[in-house]
């Protein structure tokens, strides 16, 4: 209960000292503005393209929301894992941490925390709606659940890889760029029609990081396109193991740390 | 002999960045990732589509795409994404006063730091990303440029673009001097230069009615212009739009000057 009021108040400073700048607004618009260009590419190709098959613009749009979404919640409340790699175990900030009696992994979980991250989630969150209205879905209880399960077992998802990006720079101190495949890169992969995906990148996305588990399967299940409830219910699950996954390995990376720096 | 003192820091710049190799082929692998996505992606509305034949009349084929797509990722490293990190430390932490002190232009002082570090990624990177590209099982492969002429008039176009992405990183310096409206108009800046470089969607696929505007506006430049030319998707006009960078990287270089000379009239030195 201490560590979330902890938690809590590591946001509140954060969030008080990036208001100080006169133009924190424009960081706001301009995440909103990025979740509003970053599909517009797709959106392009499907009025100049048209269909395919039965893939419509709505569908793909749906997936896609539904990860962005995930990477944003993930991307809002635990940054400070994130740029940890650079922040801290590079200037050897993180024996500062190792002194305070507190969870390690919150204190590097609320070392950053911007607002302006969070209209990700809210944009992606928009268009998923928007999308399922446009295939006319029922808003029974069980799709409300499936949804939401979704986007838990996703925000757990991009939390893991966070997770394991710390816990790997405790061995590689720098270069972790190739991880960005499991941030930025992986919601891309929602871009294609689930068919089309190259069944290398959908093994990858479904049994290692899964991805399309807190993605594709959810909506497939709430749209009816042929996919059981259960797959769809998978994304809470998935996720977790994937975050306590990431945690292992973090906690091997703390206890190789020998701290860097001067 | 001010121009030793220049090309001197540009040396130290570029052979300072050069050595993190490691961190560059480990960022390659985004780039590569990023590029093979995006093909197949293309490749399906390419094939599978119900307008199989609309890139085609749009002036671009799958080749020419796939092409497209390999040389947008060697120069989308070359787009300024930021303020360059080392000059937004010294904003911040208030050396920029130091820098105040050299008697040397700060203007092209920065230009010619921030023009090192476009250039280092193309170097490790974007080598790698291009020997991947050409390495590539044939569906997926960088092709050849359409012709001779064409490939130099590339060259020429990639100068040019690395000219204009310099003097826009200047702009956004002279901007960012201003240190209490902080990174937000920056980042908004960089986004809408980042669009309408054609890095998210060659701009000849974006809507036929935008295209003459979409051609004339700055960020072209960028990326789109050296591809079209690559690809030859826009063989006759070349050296009109290689005017048409340089119309640009005038505007911004002036615009960049005008605001700096202003801003440091009254700059806040913060830290201590």
């Amino acid at each position: 209960m201490q560590s979330f009021r902890l938690y809590g108040k590591y946001l509140k400073i954060h969030f008080l000292s990036g208001l100080q700048y006169k133009g924190w607004f424009l960081m706001t618009i301009q995440v909103l503005f990025v979740v509003i260009t970053d599909p517009i590419g797709i959106l392009f190709l499907f009025s100049r393209f048209g269909q395919i098959g039965v893939w419509s613009v709505e569908k793909v749009i749906l997936i896609y929301a539904l990860a962005v979404t995930s990477f944003g919640l993930a991307e809002s409340f635990v940054r400070g894992l994130d740029i940890f790699p650079w922040q801290m175990i590079r200037t050897g900030n993180f024996d500062r941490l190792l002194l305070r009696p507190c969870p390690l992994l919150l204190q590097a979980a609320g070392s950053s925390f911007h607002i302006h991250r969070l209209s990700r989630s809210f944009g992606g969150l928009v268009a998923a709606i928007w999308c399922l209205r446009l295939q006319e879905v029922e808003p029974t209880l069980l799709n409300a659940l499936v949804i939401t399960l979704a986007l838990c077992g996703g925000f757990l998802t991009y939390t893991g890889v966070f997770i394991l990006t710390s816990g790997l720079a405790f061995f590689t101190i720098r270069s972790l760029d190739w991880i960005y495949i499991f941030t930025n890169a992986s919601y891309q992969v929602a871009k294609c029609p689930f068919d089309y995906v190259p069944r290398l990148l959908r093994n990858v996305f479904t049994f290692f990081m899964p991805m399309l588990v807190v993605s594709y399967y959810p909506a497939a299940a709430v749209c009816g396109w042929g996919q059981p409830y259960w797959k769809g219910l998978l994304a809470l699950p998935a996720g977790l193991t994937f975050a306590l996954f990431a945690v292992s390995i973090w906690r091997i990376g703390v206890r190789h740390y020998q701290s860097t720096g001067s | 002999m001010k121009i030793r003192a220049y090309l001197s820091l540009f040396r130290i710049q570029t052979i300072a960045d050069l050595q993190y190799r490691l961190a560059a082929l480990a960022g390659a692998t985004t780039s590569i990732f990023w590029a093979l996505i995006e093909i197949t992606i293309f490749t399906v509305f390419y094939t599978y589509s119900d307008r199989t034949d609309a890139g085609l009349q749009a002036g671009l084929s799958l080749r020419q795409v796939v092409s497209y797509v390999w040389l947008g990722q060697l120069l989308y490293l070359m787009l300024p994404i930021a303020v360059d990190s080392e000059i937004q430390a010294k904003i911040e932490s208030g050396d920029v006063s130091l820098e105040l002190v050299r008697p040397i232009n700060l203007y092209t002082h920065w230009f010619t730091k921030i023009a090192a570090r476009r250039i280092t990624p193309l170097c490790w990177r974007g080598l790698t990303v291009i020997i991947a590209g050409l390495c590539m099982p044939q569906a997926y492969r960088f092709g050849p440029p359409a012709s001779l002429e064409g490939f130099l008039w590339t060259l020429m176009a990639i100068f040019s673009a690395l000219f204009l992405a310099t003097a826009f990183g200047c702009l956004l310096c002279a901007i960012r001097l201003s240190i209490d409206w902080g990174n937000g108009p920056i980042y908004m800046l960089v986004l809408i230069g980042q669009v309408f470089s054609g890095s998210y969607l060659p701009l000849q696929l974006w809507p036929q009615t935008w295209q003459r505007w979409l051609f004339l506006q700055p960020f072209a430049g960028y990326l789109d212009i050296p591809c079209r030319l690559y690809v030859g998707s826009m063989p006759e006009q070349a050296a009109a739009v290689i005017l048409l960078q340089w119309f640009w990287i005038a505007v911004f270089v002036i615009l960049g000057k005008l605001l700096m000379a202003k801003q440091l009239a009254r700059i806040i030195v913060q830290g201590g």
